[in-house]
């Protein structure tokens, strides 16, 4: 800043760090109370400290089972979970870039109004039409699948229009000159586009496997199986024991693991993350 | 052998905006043809016609005697240097060169063989494994030229391709072209709005003004004998002094004051014009006009002089003087000047003919 | 001008995919949500009847449904207001550090990628009456806490929870806009003689006006539909219907309830209000482009 005022410098750190403690805190807690066995719980408190029971409660709810009425490990439900944030992010992936290349590259009839029903899905998230589409999924018996759990989540009108943004900065020249060298649709798409979106790709990437992999409600509803069972919504599932039978040391345990890989992936990627983020919202 | 041929051909765009009339013109191989006008003229429509980037709504175009109006530009064996270069930002100088031969399924080798050669033309060669990104504006220049000459087209076409490198970096580019162009024979369509630009590189230059071709013409023909005002005024540096008149029988009325002895069998309005360069400093009685001087600005090698005639009458009519060698004369003093009869030009004033 | 390829059925075919996915789960249920509103279904969907404008009419005759519409506006504005508050503090502090800046925002975005039920669950239990931290804190501090019973407590803890996660992403909005403010306006203001504080208030916080309504829009669409899991992992819209937003209404009518025609009924009213917010949000970001 402009004035050297030392004691507004150390005021910015001291909240800074303030606040970051107070983000961390609740994951804090998670993590010493995953340390200790389940019988240090309802005696009135939870531990402040790590205690020594960390190293088998994690490994029972990882390749075990995850407790509390679930009887996979989480290690199962995370590739679960995993299946369903790729398929729904390569999904919406491929056909934004598809349809995005149709509206910006072609001209056809009805071309805005295709436009105008892409942009229609923006409107409705799955939780408010979320009885007729259950209804949907069940009549297409695609309850208990990972079509089910993935397919009605890659309409999406937030990819296209980051794809059609994207597409339609590239200058014009560039495409005239793709044509007078030869290149038909295909090969533009593979030769030019492709490669000049790559970054609007991978920081659409990094936001869409958040999204997949924090889906909640959509799978609680069509899952009953527990073979396609994913861990965040696992969690709900494990709540629903009685109280007193609530092993807690597990559920923590399982919630941080539910939240560590799209975190790892905010933290590794943070550049495409901010990208990501800053233009879908364009 | 003429290779190039527009006959009648127009653009009518789907709003019902009738951007180029008709344009004819054709062109001969090997010919270094240049569209100039001023912006908003319709000459990078007429060159995007050409190249299949635009739709021919009206008349026929034919390269070697082939009719292309439905041809996509790949078929049309022309290439295109474009303004801002558009060279492919992910590929190396390498690859944007051998994309267009790629394409058309020429083997590998022959690829390298020619993009080597052309590199090579081109001085190039060092850069081939940069990407875009990394090169200056003239290197990239040189690139998208480069990539068009791989090719070994029918027809260059070059929309402003000069217009973005500054000023000394222009002149020296536009020499490599004229010279390169000579030396590979390629038939070119070359589109600015620089005069300098159009005059020193065209073997035939197309005026165009409002999508109509005002003149067709070696450079030479169009300073010397320009056929509408407009060409007079937007060929030439300084541009032409135009000036309202009428042909009387006592010779050309300027104005009220000045009437300039000429036996014409024309009689009404014309516009009257001399270019800067052929007023010549006299002394009082063998004057044509008096020259009030307003401004003078001093180039060293020449000197313009800015003024108005015909103070009088307060028509004050401007007028731009062109004197070879440093001058200085003052401010608001007179100089006398006469215009030598062989070097006016007269147009109609209602036709806007050259008379 | 756009130059585009002459083929003519290429672009449907790259467009089907896409078409098919939003005809088939989203136009429609939309159909059959706006179908299933006018009509009433026995509990066990043997027979049903068309009833008109009946279930709307219900509807807003029905109190719970005001309540659950305030409860959602309390919500709503309570999760935007505090989550920019405290983003907006972090953000001015991040701007001004000049080291570990990066550092800084590493350890603060992090919990965008918590999904919202867990975040409930973390703070859930902090707040537990009987074990969690918090809870015995505010014990010891004179606070009765219980939000099981508690329905003010219980709605103060969902708003926490999703404000925690809501802070990251205003973070990173405002930081990004105020790193877009220009430095020589700062400067001349502090040569016109403003404090660091007057200048904020001065200049740069009416400068990030479009950053800060855009943040709102996104914030108040967050707290109405993304929260869902927040609120079904830990309250279930209890006590009593204290936590009950509109769309986790929608749920437990139609799920738990089973009245699929007053469900229906509430889509369709949500639906209205969805649409309403995306037409003010492009209307802004139509803005933003334009004065960019």
């Amino acid at each position: 800043m402009i004035e050297n005022r030392p004691w507004l410098t150390v005021v910015s750190h001291a909240t800074l760090m303030i606040g970051i403690a107070l983000v961390a805190l609740p994951v804090w807690m998670a993590l010493v109370a995953s340390t200790h066995p389940a019988s240090a719980f309802g005696v009135g408190h939870i531990p402040l400290w790590f205690g020594d029971a960390g190293v088998d409660t994690w490994k029972t709810v990882l390749f075990e089972k995850a407790g509390n009425g679930i009887d996979t490990p989480v290690f199962f439900m995370m590739l679960n979970s995993l299946v369903m944030a790729l398929g729904i992010t390569f999904g919406k992936i491929a056909i934004s870039l598809l349809s995005a290349y149709a509206i910006v590259f072609f001209r056809f009839p009805f071309r805005n109004l295709c436009f105008w029903i892409i942009f229609m899905t923006l409107m409705l998230p799955v939780e408010v039409r979320i009885v007729p589409t259950y209804e949907v999924i069940a009549n297409l018996n695609l309850l208990n699948s990972y079509t089910g759990l993935t397919l009605p989540l890659i309409a999406s009108a937030t990819a296209t229009f980051l794809f059609r943004q994207c597409f339609l900065s590239i200058p014009g020249e560039l495409v005239e000159a793709a044509r007078i060298d030869g290149a038909g649709p295909f090969r533009f798409f593979f030769d030019i586009l492709l490669p000049l979106s790559r970054t609007n790709i991978a920081a659409l990437f990094v936001i869409l496997f958040i999204y997949g992999w924090n889906q909640y409600l959509w799978p609680l509803l069509i899952t009953t199986d527990d073979a396609y069972y994913t861990l965040v919504m696992s969690i709900k599932r494990m709540l629903s024991v009685t109280d007193g039978d609530i092993a807690w040391n597990q559920i923590m345990a399982t919630t941080l693991l539910a939240m560590l890989p799209p975190v790892a992936v905010v933290i590794g990627m943070q550049k495409l993350f901010v990208k990501g983020l800053v233009d879908s919202e364009k | 052998m003429t290779d190039v041929v527009l006959e009648n051909v127009g653009k009518t765009y789907p709003n019902g905006y009738h951007a180029i009339p008709s344009v004819d013109l054709s062109i001969e191989e090997g010919e270094f043809i240049v569209l100039v006008g001023p912006s908003g003229c319709g000459k990078s429509t007429l060159l995007r016609m050409v190249a299949g980037l635009e739709s021919i709504s009206e008349g026929e175009l034919r390269i070697r005697g082939e009719r292309m109006n439905e041809k996509e530009p790949a078929e049309r064996d022309i290439a295109m240097v474009f303004q801002n270069y558009a060279l492919y930002p992910h590929m190396t100088v390498y690859a944007n060169m051998a994309y267009g031969l790629k394409n058309r399924g020429v083997p590998k080798n022959q690829i390298e063989e020619k993009v080597t050669h052309v590199a090579d033309m081109l001085g190039l060669t060092e850069l081939l494994q940069r990407k875009p990104g990394q090169l200056s504006g003239g290197q990239r220049q040189r690139v998208a030229m480069g990539r068009a000459m791989v090719r070994d087209p029918k027809v260059f076409l070059f929309d402003e391709p000069l217009s973005n490198l500054d000023a000394k970096l222009r002149v020296q580019m536009r020499v490599e072209i004229r010279q390169l162009q000579r030396k590979l024979g390629t038939t070119t369509l070359y589109v600015t709005h620089d005069q300098v630009e159009a005059m020193t590189l065209a073997d035939r230059l197309v005026v165009l003004n409002k999508g109509k071709a005002e003149q067709i013409g070696t450079p030479m023909d169009i300073y010397n004998q320009p056929a509408t005002p407009f060409v007079a005024a937007f060929i030439g540096s300084p541009s032409m002094n135009l000036i309202d008149a009428n042909v009387t029988e006592q010779g050309v009325k300027i104005s009220d004051a000045v009437t300039l002895p000429l036996s014409h069998e024309h009689r009404g309005e014309v516009v009257w014009g001399i270019r800067p360069e052929h007023l010549v400093v006299c002394d009082e009685k063998n004057a044509d006009f008096a020259l009030r001087i307003q401004a003078v600005e001093s180039l060293g090698a020449e000197t313009l002089i800015h003024g108005v005639i015909d103070e009088k009458s307060g028509k004050n009519e401007p007028m731009v003087v062109r004197l070879a060698g440093p001058h200085l004369p003052d401010i608001n003093s007179l100089i006398w000047l006469t215009a030598p009869v062989q070097h006016w030009h007269l147009f109609d004033a209602k036709t806007q003919q050259r008379l | 001008m756009t130059v585009t390829f002459p083929q003519k059925g290429l672009p449907w075919l790259l467009l089907l995919p896409q078409l098919l996915v939003t005809a088939i789960f989203f136009l429609w249920p939309a159909e059959q949500a706006l179908e299933q509103a006018f009509y009433q279904e026995d509990a066990f969907g043997l027979s049903r009847e068309f009833v008109g404008l009946e279930n709307f009419i219900d509807l807003f005759t029905d109190p719970l449904y005001y309540q659950s519409m305030l409860t959602t506006l309390l919500f709503s504005f309570s999760v935007a207001i505090f989550g920019m508050s405290a983003a907006l503090l972090l953000a001015v502090m991040a701007d001004r550090v000049i080291r570990g800046k990066l550092a800084y925002q590493t350890l603060l975005i992090w919990p965008y990628a918590v999904a919202p039920a867990l975040a409930g669950v973390l703070w859930w239990i902090l707040f537990d009456p009987s074990m969690g931290p918090i809870a015995l804190w505010l014990e010891s501090a004179g606070v009765d806490w219980n939000h099981y019973l508690n329905g003010n407590q219980a709605m103060i803890l969902v708003v926490i929870a999703s404000t925690w996660k809501q802070i990251s992403y205003n973070f990173l909005f405002f930081l990004a806009g105020l790193q877009a403010v220009p430095r020589s306006l700062i400067e001349a203001a502090s040569i016109d003689g403003a404090s660091p504080f007057k200048r904020f208030w001065t200049i740069v916080f009416p400068l990030l006006s479009p950053t800060t309504f855009f943040l709102l829009v996104v914030n108040l669409v967050y707290a109405f539909f993304e929260t869902f899991g927040v609120i079904d992992a830990t309250t279930k819209g209890g006590p009593g219907q204290s936590t009950t937003t509109l769309v986790y209404k929608v749920f437990e009518d139609g799920f738990i309830g089973l009245d699929l025609g007053g469900s229906a009924a509430q889509s369709v009213v949500l639906m209205g209000i969805v649409g309403l917010m995306t037409v003010i949000q492009f209307r802004f970001i139509e803005r933003k482009v334009q004065y960019s």
